[in-house]
């Protein structure tokens, strides 16, 4: 009975399919390099960093190493879209308050006034701690730099805006070898579901 | 025929409420909405507010006045800090507050325009 064999192998490969992973795309600019004959796919990466954190610690690339992490830009006196953002960043520290491979890294694009004593404040106030939500400080310059050539977003000074600042509402999730493998809307909830269900294929994959 | 007695049915409607009922209703609906685009980013929709960040709003004593003149001028204060709001005018705020005290005061009675407009004299 041949056709019932096919039925089952058409039937398997539909299962199969179906369940295979979503494969969570590399973001940013792709080289390639030849090594040894090879080609090698070489992917946008987070380059080192250090800033303080709300504890007055330094934090670095370091200190990601082995843990996927979301990223955003915010800064506490902000009246408009960043309370939107922390409203969504507590519920992702609730929900992976058990899971050590998670990290939340917030900086600050008004370094002049959030100092670490001012994240300090904020982050108790939000009763969240480092190391698993780092709220971070550091040169304005080299926070915008970072902000625009590597995790992509928009952080500018904006005398015209409400607060001083034009920012992205941006998340921006990275894996544990700091590729960027997701952007979403922090101020808005069901993008955030997206970023859930990509960190969840991250969390069995990276 | 059929749009004669969705007339009369309309009509029926609103002969069962008065002008007040009406007017309230408006402010909660305009109050709702102007909630939800000035003060629910940081409050939340359902007033509970977000840890010590943002206090909840729902169980607040202060009175329509005073709600009034902290809505219009924000507050600066050791524990906190709440952004003015310059662009909103007197109705805005008559419809907010009729809107909290419906949503969370179990309380119908409108925060008039012009109690608002009185409480906010020179208050810019
Ligand atoms: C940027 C965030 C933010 C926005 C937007 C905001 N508030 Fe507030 N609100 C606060 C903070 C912070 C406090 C606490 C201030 C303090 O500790 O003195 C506060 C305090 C209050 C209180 C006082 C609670 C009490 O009993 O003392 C009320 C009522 C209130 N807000 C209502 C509103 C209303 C109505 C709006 C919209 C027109 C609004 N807020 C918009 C942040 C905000």
């Amino acid at each position: 009975m041949p056709h019932k064999l096919i039925y089952l192998v058409s039937f398997a490969l539909l299962v199969f399919s179906c369940t295979q992973d979503k494969k969570l795309p590399y973001l940013g600019k792709h080289e390639t390099r030849v090594v040894d004959g090879k080609t090698d796919t070489v992917y946008h990466q987070i380059p080192p960093f250090k800033f303080l954190n709300q504890d007055s610690v330094w934090v670095s690339e370091k200190d990601m190493a082995g843990k996927i992490y979301i990223a955003d830009f915010f800064f506490t006196s902000c009246p408009t879209i960043c309370p939107k953002m922390k409203t969504q960043l507590v519920r992702l520290y609730e929900r992976y308050a058990d899971n050590d491979q998670i990290r939340i890294l917030s900086h600050t694009i008004d370094p002049a006034f959030d100092r670490p004593y001012v994240l300090k404040k904020y982050a108790n106030r939000l009763q969240v701690q480092a190391p698993r939500w780092n709220m971070v400080t550091g040169d304005k310059q080299a926070i915008y730099t970072l902000g625009e050539k590597s995790y992509m977003v928009t952080a500018q000074e904006d005398k015209n805006e409400v607060g001083g600042f034009v920012h992205s509402g941006a998340f921006i999730l990275v894996d544990k070898q700091r590729h960027i493998r997701g952007i979403y809307d922090g101020t808005k909830e069901d993008e955030v579901n997206h970023l859930i269900e990509d960190l969840e294929i991250l969390l069995k994959t990276n | 025929m059929k749009s004669f007695l969705l007339a009369a049915l309309a009509l029926s409607l609103f002969a069962c409420q008065s002008k007040e009922e009406i007017l309230h209703e408006q402010y909660v609906i305009e109050g709702r909405i102007q909630y939800e685009n000035n003060c629910a980013n940081c409050h939340q929709s359902n007033g509970q507010g977000l840890r010590n960040l943002y206090p909840a709003i729902s169980k607040s004593t202060l009175s329509a006045p005073e709600l009034a003149r902290l809505i219009k001028q924000g507050r600066k204060s050791a524990t906190g800090y709440m952004p003015a709001n310059p662009k909103l005018q007197a109705i805005d705020i008559a419809e907010i507050i009729t809107f909290m005290r419906h949503e969370w005061g179990k309380n119908e009675q409108t925060f008039s325009f012009d109690s608002t407009r009185i409480v906010l004299k020179g208050i810019n």
